[in-house]
């Protein structure tokens, strides 16, 4: 709910509050992923199902019981059972990191995971869940009509991290006090280094200029060095290494 | 405070936080990282989860976290924090409540109750569904020519041939194996018309009114045809039993579908988003119900309706016992215990 109070933005990041106040970032996962881990669930659905016909069939009028009844939890059934374990994932989902989630960013519950899957009829209606699909386009958390009765999620199960640890240069002090709003772009952008092409970093540093002593040459360095004098590295003896 | 001494001064924190979730979670997150902590810790023997520890880790890591994000720290402190409380919140919160107790609470109150709750969205799927089959029923059972309106002329045979006292009849000839490979055909189908009914909810009510008026339609048109045609005893006997689950899940899960569908026409105070949530969360319960109803009517269809050896009879006496059976614990289950209205808190309520 809250991600639709927010101003529109590019990305499609879903916010889940929880109990204690924290925001939740959830990645929804787009309909391309899910479709083909759709197509990888339904091969080893069909696996399955060929495992228990050839099992099924010295069984005669029994194993054709068996086969139907097998074919029915299958196609009911496999992904209630799957999303109920600890990845709440079916196989297919697991492969590409995909994962079913209450929109609170809990794990799905029962109730829930039959209810989208039920209205799995729904989503398919009329022909190759066309109006699933069609749902999952319409909107930003691409949830297709089961996700939205359930209140559920299918969301990337890993967090990609966007920005890492702050490569390593002398810590020199800026020439003057920043505001904590410059401070905190410095220290992205130092987070970003492994990320941008050192033209581009460099390209980026030299608008901060005014801030590193000094003038011409290392840019980069330079701010990479404030950038550790403002994450605290202000008097570490061991780090007097140079970016090269 | 700079990032590197709250990282210095809670990182221990941290650390303990993420061995509890790796040992709760019992699944490696991060090989390399796991390596590492085998390579730091060799002999570690594991201690037991302290639920009251972990609580008290997640509360410090949420406020770290919201520190972290307030004072804009470096985002790989603060992504390191978001994926510890994460991963802590979902193990927290998470459900437990499966298994046996939660299956007899299910049978013996939640599922009558909340058939009881629904019961007007229940009235007009009956209808939807009786009516129909009536009128059907009649019109095929005075001029069963009137069949050809919904079914092939093949297909008006077959329901001839499958009820007639000749050698082909239902049941005659079939065996134990072809009562188990009927009872796989039933689950499969008529659960899965059962799925349609429910689900068509979704398109606001409409597929949920279109299948039931279906299936009431065809069935009407069915009982009617063969009982003009005087297969009153093979028709009637055979579908009585099973009827009283099979007919009454269909109508509940089409009831299911059309609150779904008045979830969206009609959402009232809530965003047509929350009140399908609502509505989706308390059909569900009848939707349980329904599934467990249709299995029970596959089996009866296939194994005791078919018997040939059974007195017509004794599956009328049968059937009409489940009927009732049906109703009253429809009707009745699960009702809170009556309790006397005591003198002293009436006197409160005057």
């Amino acid at each position: 709910m809250a991600a639709e109070h927010q101003a529109v933005s590019l990305d499609t990041l879903y916010t889940a509050e929880t109990p204690e106040g924290i925001a939740l970032s959830l990645r929804p996962a787009g309909a391309a992923a899910r479709a083909l881990a759709y197509m990888v669930d339904l091969g080893v659905r069909f696996g399955l199902f060929m495992v228990v016909s050839i099992a099924a069939i010295p069984l005669g009028g029994m194993g054709q019981g068996l086969l139907l009844v097998s074919y029915f939890l299958l196609e009911w059934f496999y992904p209630v059972f799957f999303e109920l374990t600890g990845s709440g994932a079916t196989p297919g989902k697991r492969m590409f990191g995909l994962q079913v989630v209450m929109d609170s960013g809990l794990p799905v519950t029962p109730a829930a995971a039959l209810t989208r899957n039920l209205l799995r009829a729904a989503d398919f209606f009329p022909f190759l869940y066309a109006s699933g699909l069609l749902t999952m386009l319409l909107r930003r958390d691409f949830k297709r009509m089961g996700d939205l009765a359930a209140g559920t999620l299918v969301v990337y199960a890993d967090t990609v991290a966007l920005h890492g640890q702050l490569p390593d240069a002398a810590a020199t002090a800026p020439t003057r006090a920043l505001a904590p709003r410059e401070q905190a772009a410095i220290v992205a952008w130092a987070g970003r280094a492994k990320r941008l092409t050192p033209a581009r970093l460099d390209e980026l540093a030299q608008l901060a200029r005014s801030v590193t002593p000094g003038q011409g040459g290392d840019a980069t360095g330079r701010l990479l060095g404030v950038a550790q004098w403002l994450v605290g590295n202000r008097h570490d003896p061991r780090r007097t290494g140079e970016r090269p | 405070m700079t990032p590197r001494l709250f990282e210095a001064q809670n990182g221990p924190l941290w650390d303990e936080l993420e061995q509890a979730l790796d040992r709760a979670e019992k699944r490696p997150r991060d090989k390399s990282q796991d390596k590492e902590k085998k390579a730091a810790k060799p002999a570690g023997k594991p201690k037991p989860l302290d639920g009251a520890r972990l609580a008290e880790l997640y509360r410090r890591a949420c406020e770290h976290l919201a520190l972290s994000q307030a004072r804009a720290y470096p985002i790989h402190l603060t992504q390191r924090l978001e994926s510890l409380t994460q991963r802590a919140h979902r193990l927290i919160y998470r459900r437990h409540d499966y298994g046996v107790a939660r299956l007899r609470q299910l049978v013996l109150i939640d599922f009558p109750q909340a058939v009881r709750q629904q019961r007007w969205y229940l009235l007009a799927a009956t209808l939807l569904f009786v009516v129909p089959a009536i009128a059907m029923g009649l019109a095929c059972y005075f001029d069963p020519g009137f069949i050809l309106h919904i079914a092939s002329a093949e297909q008006a045979q077959e329901f001839d041939q499958m009820y007639s006292g000749s050698e082909r009849a239902l049941g005659r000839t079939r065996t134990a194996s072809t009562d188990w490979q009927m009872f796989g055909y039933y689950v499969m189908h008529n659960i899965g018309i059962g799925f349609q009914c429910f689900a068509g909810g979704l398109f606001l009510g409409i597929g949920s009114v279109f299948f039931i008026l279906f299936n009431g339609v065809f069935l009407g048109a069915v009982a009617g045809y063969l009982t003009g045609r005087g297969h009153v005893e093979n028709f009637w006997s055979f579908v009585v039993t099973h009827g009283a689950f099979e007919l009454t899940a269909i109508v509940l899960a089409g009831a299911a579908g059309l609150q779904l569908g008045h979830a969206l026409l009609a959402p009232g105070r809530h965003t047509r988003l929350q009140a399908l949530r609502r509505a989706a969360s308390e059909a569900i319960v009848i939707v349980y119900g329904v599934i467990g109803m249709l299995v029970i009517a596959a089996a009866i269809e296939a194994f005791w309706s078919s018997a040939r050896w059974v007195l017509p009879e004794v599956k009328y006496g049968v059937g009409g016992a489940c009927w009732l059976f049906v109703f009253a614990y429809l009707g009745w289950q699960g009702r809170p215990a009556r309790v006397s209205p005591s003198p002293a808190r009436s006197v409160h309520a005057g």
